[in-house]
């Protein structure tokens, strides 16, 4: 009776761990802290790193979608922006709504910006320029001018991503050691590395906030 | 005084070491050169750089992916509208051989914020140009 009761456990044991699929990039979001606890702030910044890489690069559209609609003001906010970048045009009318009617603004600023980089809807953005929440008029504003542009910031968005990350390379600037390279892209599109001007002259970097 | 009007009047100072000064935005280069030409939140005034085009004197550099700032350190730790859509503003001074110098992170522990930090960066471009 205990051996058929142990080779009963071993294959439902075996049959759930068959089963078990890896959390979707959207999942793996949902359990970031927001805000993160005191004790996660300085570990955790790595994990958002990468679970925005992996939304981006690579969360299925229908989950996009449908997180459009998630409890998690969070997970709605990078779903809106994710479907912006991967320039889903199906979603203008859900994520318009967001604009409109998203109770958290942290969703409606994202929704704005994604609408940017679709090129849709200039009324909705115009709207969120009367937005009593003073974050949301100065994205609106600052990402008019995005609807006019012929470049698509999108693709280029898509672009830097799709370059990946690699968890050892997260952080790894340090005091006292040889400066990480980097690439970034000048004003005009154009790709800059950071190793074309190193060890030629002293170098002042200011990775600054929007207003900063 | 705001970072990049602190930059502008020391601009003399910087190019007279042959330094070069850039800055990053972790976002793509439509924002990037509103930051850069349209400052909103410096232009227009009354001091002494009121009618430039822009007060941005450091060389801009669009960041769409966050990842050069995730590289440096400063990407997603600084929340913002409740969000993590920008970086948490550093300093990072590199010396003519390559290497890192010299890091700067705002503590907002004086009532201006960012008051000295150009005077220490300068500091250290100094003594990264001998």
């Amino acid at each position: 009776m205990n051996r058929t009761v142990l080779i009963a456990c071993l294959l439902l044991l075996a049959t759930t761990s068959q089963s078990a699929e890896p959390p979707s990039p959207i999942e793996k979001y949902r359990k970031l802290e927001f805000p993160p606890k005191e004790e996660n702030f300085e570990e955790g910044w790595k994990e958002r790193v990468i679970a925005d890489y992996e939304v981006i690069n690579s969360a299925e559209l229908p989950s996009l979608r449908a997180a459009l609609k998630d409890e998690d003001p969070y997970v709605r906010a990078i779903a809106a922006y994710a479907l912006g970048v991967r320039s889903d045009k199906a979603s203008a009318d859900a994520i318009a709504e967001l604009v409109k009617n998203d109770k958290e603004y942290v969703v409606r600023i994202r929704a704005v910006e994604a609408l940017a980089l679709l090129k849709m809807k200039p009324e909705v953005i115009e709207l969120a320029q009367k937005d009593p929440e003073p974050g949301v008029p100065f994205v609106a504003k600052l990402v008019a001018g995005q609807l006019k542009s012929e470049v698509d910031y999108a693709a280029q968005i898509r672009e830097a991503y799709a370059g990946g990350i690699q968890r050892e390379a997260i952080g790894s600037a340090a005091l006292g050691k040889p400066a990480p390279n980097f690439t970034a892209l000048t004003l005009d599109g154009k790709p800059f590395e950071l190793s074309s001007v190193l060890g030629k002259k002293p170098i002042a970097i200011y990775f600054t906030a929007f207003d900063g | 005084m705001h970072q990049q009007a602190q930059l502008r009047l020391r601009k003399d100072e910087i190019e007279k070491l042959g330094a070069e000064a850039f800055v990053v935005i972790s976002l793509d280069t439509y924002r990037t050169r509103v930051f850069k030409e349209e400052n909103w939140l410096l232009g227009g005034g009354k001091g002494p750089f009121g009618k430039e085009k822009s007060i941005v004197f450091a060389t801009p550099l669009s960041d769409p992916a966050g990842r050069a700032s995730a590289i440096y350190g400063v990407s997603r730790r600084a929340l913002r509208w409740g969000s993590w859509a920008e970086n948490y503003p550093h300093w990072f001074v590199i010396d003519r051989k390559g290497i890192i110098t010299y890091v700067l992170k705002p503590t907002f522990g004086t009532p201006t914020a960012y008051q000295d930090d150009v005077d220490h960066v300068i500091k250290e471009l100094e003594k990264g140009a001998k």
